[in-house]
């Protein structure tokens, strides 16, 4: 628990990896990241000031034993030998993400092969997955969410890759929604002239609109064109609507927005996103098969379907990368500078997420029922013992006195006290920066169990968290805040 | 399509900006003069910084926190602001009284002075303190008595530490009230005081109020830092000096 007494400008850099394995294609970055204060009287935030990508890796064929499963080893050594040449040992890699994206993460082996790509890429690499979190990670990587920020625009940055296409949408405030399809370049394969695979989706929307696509069919080009602008205008009506097509509720990966949102630009990437800007011209009509799939088709027909809606379409300089660049240097987040924290607990991992909401319009004898319908939410959907901890987030504790922050601790202490968990970690978050004082005040009511607070962090329920060992004299510690979403 | 960058909403954006930040922006103009409302408020500022420097902080704080008081050699509000030296010493009387009514060699000693903001002592110590003497509490630590310096500048603890021959002392004192907030709090520790102590010597946390680090996180914070000046025996520089560098 020592803090740094007084504020130090000594910057401290972490090394951070990337790892996407997506449906069509894996890749590592390696990146490194400036942890500073943003000013300088000594209780500000610490926070991640600037992030250099210092190795982009090849992007590889995402390795499969057969559709439904991932060579783990195959990926595992692709991974090794680009860290390899990138001269990083894993020793070396203070933090990151490895996140399985698009179709792999519904294939039978994706849950352990994250966690097991996590653990050993380096010391605080944590495993991640899910179609919103990708969507985000995305445009934080690509510099959409920066160019909303800095321009102060709306943008959408709409990722399409080989199983789905995810779109979050940035405002100058951050991000402000996704909508994710499963819409994608590899829906359909080919080989020699004839059609090698037809997943559910393209099959759904070959059926839609007639064109009795079946695998095994000689390759159609007018027939492939007619399903990638299909799934092209799926893609538009999703970033346009409500009201939505069908097809595009039925396809949608999550529940889609209920109201529109006006766009001041539009951002694509992924591996068939990048190709959107370059589509028009080159390879959908010279090598409309290059990538023995509808990659180049499906660009053209986005590039066609985003015109023709009148969406304004932005290049930014990271495209076919953004994804892992956004794991590799976005999922790590500092949490606030005054922290409660046992360092033996340290590092905890894919710790699930229970929030209370905000307890602000709670009186103090009636905090215990929110706070023990939290934990009791907890224990019915996890098994704890198995999980390792639990978070508990609490938005609002109210007003920050002397006498309400121990009226809550009260609360949290007989509430943890009925539960039989004692032996469990409990993390309790807070935005509002009170996160020392409330776990003094814990602490002293429950000094046996295992505890944290951190403070300064919005999380919810279904989210999960990692946190890291202390850095800068135990000042802060990494957090990662996301989502595990595997299958469909 | 609506969009952010018409010039319809170059309003949106500029209350954006303002909204943010908490200088006086967008405020127009009267020809070359402010707006009648820029001025009340500019005016309305102005006299709540005056009212923190020139106000007492009560007495019935001072009893309901359970602070003894003092009072340094100043005598009135004109001698406070016109004599700093007089701010930072006390009476031999003083002195006396210090050595039979207050606790003698505690290992910590808390001191809260008015300083230039009467207001700071008013909002924030209620929360602060309690949590403060709880912190030190459970960390076994000996508090001394704690007590109250009227007319006080941030180097009494260094006379009051050694009359009292405490190991280590901090000050909650009122800061010179701004523009933007007239009840931010500082506190100064000192590991081992004695009079003429260099700042360098001095550890701080400073912009203590509602809108900057709360007073409650702040009173767990202190205990924090103060535990780690008596297991290092160190305080200022001293404490942080290993991990520093400075150009020769």
């Amino acid at each position: 628990m020592g803090a740094n007494s007084t504020p130090t400008n000594a910057s401290t850099t972490l090394t951070s990896v990337g790892i996407d394995v997506g449906t069509t294609t894996t890749h590592v970055v390696v990146s490194e990241l400036a942890v500073d204060t943003a000013g300088g009287t000594g209780t500000e935030k610490l926070t991640i000031s600037d992030r250099t990508v210092r190795f982009r890796g090849p992007v590889h064929e995402t390795p499969l034993i057969d559709p439904e499963t991932v060579d783990t080893d195959a990926v595992a050594e692709l991974i090794a030998t680009d860290l390899a040449t990138a001269g990083v040992s894993p020793d070396a890699i203070d933090t990151g993400a490895v996140i399985v994206t698009g179709e792999t993460a519904r294939t039978v082996n994706a849950e352990p092969l994250v966690h097991t790509l996590a653990d050993e890429s380096g010391n605080f690499v944590v495993a991640t997955a899910g179609a919103a979190l990708e969507a985000i990670l995305a445009g934080q990587g690509s510099g959409a969410a920066a160019h909303a920020v800095d321009s102060q625009v709306t943008v959408a940055n709409v990722d399409v890759g080989g199983g789905t296409t995810n779109t979050a949408i940035f405002d100058a405030d951050g991000v402000v929604e996704t909508r994710c399809l499963d819409v994608g370049g590899r829906l359909v394969a080919v080989a020699d002239g004839r059609l090698t695979k037809l997943a559910e989706p393209a099959r759904l929307l070959s059926e839609a609109h007639g064109l009795g696509l079946s695998v095994g069919d000689p390759v159609d080009p007018e027939q492939l064109s007619a399903l990638t602008t299909a799934m092209a205008s799926l893609v538009v009506d999703s970033l346009l609507g409500p009201p939505y097509h069908q097809l595009t509720v039925e396809l949608s990966i999550g529940s889609l927005p209920t109201e529109p949102q006006p766009l001041d630009c539009i951002v694509f990437t992924g591996g068939v996103g990048r190709l959107v800007g370059e589509s028009r011209d080159a390879t959908a009509q010279t090598e409309p098969f290059a990538y023995n799939d509808l990659g180049p088709l499906l660009a053209a027909a986005l590039a066609e379907a985003a015109a023709d809606a009148g969406l304004s379409v932005r290049r930014l300089a990271e495209e076919l990368r953004a994804t892992v660049i956004g794991a590799g240097t976005y999922t790590t987040q500092l949490s606030g500078r005054t922290v409660f924290i046992d360092a033996d607990l340290l590092p905890l991992r894919n710790l699930p997420v229970i929030a209370t909401g905000s307890l602000a319009e709670v009186d103090d004898g009636q905090l215990t029922a929110p706070l023990s319908r939290g934990l009791s939410q907890a224990t019915r959907r996890y098994d704890l013992h198995d999980v390792g901890g639990v978070v508990i987030a609490v938005d609002d504790v109210g007003d920050l006195s002397y006498d309400r922050l121990r009226a809550v601790a009260d609360a949290f202490a007989a509430v943890l006290g009925d539960s039989n968990l004692n032996e469990i970690p409990v993390v309790v978050v807070t935005q509002q920066n009170c996160a020392k004082a409330l776990g003094q005040l814990l602490h002293a009511r429950c000094a046996d169990r295992p505890l944290i607070v951190i403070d300064e962090l919005a999380v919810e329920t279904g989210a999960y968290l990692d946190i890291g060992e202390p850095i800068t004299h135990g000042e802060t510690v990494p957090v990662v805040v996301k989502t595990l979403v595997f299958g469909s | 399509m609506a969009t952010n960058n018409s010039p319809d909403d170059h309003d949106a954006v500029l209350q954006r900006i303002a909204d943010r930040n908490p200088s006086r922006l967008g405020v127009g103009r009267a020809g070359s003069r402010p707006k009648t409302r820029t001025l009340l408020e500019f005016r309305s500022d102005h006299g709540v910084a005056r009212d923190a420097v020139q106000s007492h902080v009560s007495d019935e704080l001072v009893e309901s926190m359970g602070l003894f008081p003092i009072q340094t050699l100043v005598e009135d509000k004109d001698d406070y602001l016109a004599r700093p030296d007089k701010g930072r010493e006390i009476s031999d009387e003083t002195a006396a009284l210090l050595r039979t009514e207050c606790k003698q060699a505690p290992q910590v000693q808390v001191i809260v002075a008015d300083g230039l903001s009467s207001t700071a002592i008013e909002r924030n110590i209620p929360d602060l303190l309690p949590i403060l003497t709880d912190g030190l509490d459970q960390r076994g630590l000996d508090v001394g008595t704690p007590i109250f310096v009227r007319y006080g500048r941030v180097d009494v603890m260094d006379a009051i530490g050694e009359e009292l021959d405490a190991e280590c002392c901090l000050i909650l004192i009122g800061e010179r009230p701004g523009l933007a907030t007239a009840e931010s709090l500082s506190a100064y520790m000192v590991y081992g005081p004695k009079r003429g102590t260099p700042t360098a010597k001095k550890t701080v946390i400073s912009n203590i109020h509602a809108g900057g680090l709360p007073p409650v996180e702040a009173g767990a914070e202190i205990a924090d830092l103060i535990a780690e000046m008596c297991a290092k025996q160190a305080s200022g520089l001293d404490l942080t000096a290993d991990d520093r560098e400075f150009a020769k």
